[in-house]
């Protein structure tokens, strides 16, 4: 075995030589020195060969590495001026449209069963009752003091030009005054405290005079009622009404606790005339319900089914 | 039309000038540098320069591009290599790690050998190239092209000395 080996590593001696099973020296005895230099220069050669001859993918990697290193770092900077250039365009954009749309419009709403008292620009007071919200144009404020209203609120003006609020049943215009609108749905509701306060329907104009109110339900029947107090009352922490269709005070109800109430049954021509507190709904619904001799059950947390 | 969108904006082109020109510039730059670390790094380099100005390279120079910027490349290390050396009476740099053996290797040489590879027989070219190229043991050779590891080792021992011959004579 030894004795093949050896007689193996004789007959082939180049290719152990270039293996590494062989020393130099062993092969100069092998052959000239002559052609020793020469093998050792030809294994030089094919080591170099080698190396440059190794695929290039791993080369390839790391050039993309470096680009997509070098597009995070420097690349951007050549970008920048487009960058700069469009971001200018999309400022000046969002600036004229912004202009042109009046997106300055300031927007306050009140939640369910909450009272927000919000200060407009001019330190006139509004009030907002719950579920209600109003909008208005902080850019022109000073030549046209116009408020969008959905909702019921207290109006607390100051003396100045003209004031207006603007509901989708009405307009109510005055010059400085004290005022609740309702403007919920159908029901539309002014009433006035103090000064004097004009009601512009779709081609109809009415003056209020101090609790003086202007009513219109479902857009046909006006009423023109005495209310004899100095602010409404919700402000107070209750609803007071007179001669309310009941289907209004449930939904005032609804606004106040945050409820659901389940009204499919009662008589729509029925009226209310009382007062509900938003303190307490157990109270308040007792008050309502129990004045209307209506039952009325739990179904679930906040829903109540009427019977 | 298609040579217009033949550009190497284009990372589908772009892999494809690399495959064919990286193993050249490798090659140019080694023989220049005398070093394959610094070979392989401004070969990546002027590979990324490339993909940077692709737009302004049209697709029938990128070759030469890529030379160019690799030998400006090599002239701006030379240069910088002189000042330090101005500044640095004692600095003493090696140029390459490698052996002077190494050194000696004339570009002209390797063509030498591939040529001399050229000239051998199929089975012994088969077997030279996987063992001083690709690196591989001549077990594995063996276990490959489902010969004796004796085969492998003759065919071997028989191509050196075809090169041989036949680079005495080139």
């Amino acid at each position: 075995m030894e004795k093949k080996t050896k007689n193996n590593t004789e007959e082939f001696y180049l290719a152990q030589w270039l293996e590494g099973n062989l020393l130099d020296t062993d092969l100069s005895k092998l052959v000239s020195n002559e052609d020793v230099i020469a093998y050792k220069k030809l294994k030089n050669g094919l080591e170099v060969l080698s190396k440059l001859e190794q695929p290039v993918a791993p080369s390839f990697e790391k050039i993309q590495a470096k680009i997509q290193h070098n597009s995070s770092a420097s690349k951007v900077r050549t970008l920048n001026y487009k960058w700069l250039a469009s971001i200018a365009a999309m400022l000046l954009f969002f600036f004229g449209l912004y202009q042109y749309l009046g997106t300055d419009a300031v927007l306050n709403s009140a939640d369910f069963g909450e009272q927000k008292t919000v200060a407009l620009l001019d330190n006139s007071k509004v009030i907002l009752n719950a579920k209600s919200a109003i909008k208005y144009s902080k850019k022109d404020w000073k030549n046209n003091r116009a408020v969008y209203l959905s909702g019921e609120a207290f109006f607390k003006v100051q003396k100045g030009s003209r004031f207006t609020v603007k509901t989708k049943r009405g307009d109510v215009t005055v010059l400085g005054t004290q005022f609740t609108v309702n403007a919920t749905d159908d029901f539309f509701e002014v009433i006035c405290f103090e000064g004097k306060v004009r009601v512009t329907d779709t081609n109809k104009e009415y003056i209020l005079n101090p609790t003086q109110a202007y009513r219109k339900i479902n857009g046909d029947d006006f009423e023109n009622l005495n209310y004899n107090k100095k602010e409404p009352t919700w402000i107070t922490g209750e609803s007071t009404y007179k001669s309310v269709p009941l289907h209004y005070v449930i939904s005032d109800l609804e606004k106040q606790y945050n409820i659901k109430i389940d009204a499919a049954k009662i008589d729509r021509k029925a009226v209310f005339t009382g007062v509900f507190t938003h303190k307490d709904k157990a109270i308040a619904l007792q008050t309502v319900f129990g004045a209307m001799r209506l039952k009325y059950k739990n179904t679930t947390r906040n829903s109540i089914m009427l019977e | 039309m298609n040579k217009e969108l033949k550009n190497s904006c284009n990372p589908i082109i772009f892999e494809e000038v690399f495959n064919l020109y990286a193993k050249d510039l490798k090659r140019f730059l080694f023989f220049k540098y005398r070093d394959l670390e610094t070979a392989e790094d401004v070969m990546q380099d002027s590979f990324v320069k490339l993909w940077e100005n692709c737009e302004n390279v049209p697709y029938d120079k990128v070759k030469s591009y890529l030379f160019t910027i690799a030998n400006n490349q090599f002239l701006n290390i030379k240069k910088h290599e002189k000042v330090i050396r101005k500044n640095e009476f004692r600095h003493t740099k090696s140029i390459t790690n490698e052996s002077p053996e190494f050194l000696m290797i004339e570009q002209e040489y390797l063509v030498e050998i591939e040529d001399a590879i050229a000239s051998l027989t199929h089975k012994q070219r088969e077997v030279f190239l996987l063992s001083r190229i690709e690196k591989k043991k001549y077990k594995e050779i063996a276990l490959q092209l489902n010969i004796s590891v004796k085969a492998v080792e003759k065919r071997m021992h028989l191509a050196l000395i075809v090169m041989r011959k036949v680079m005495k004579v080139g």
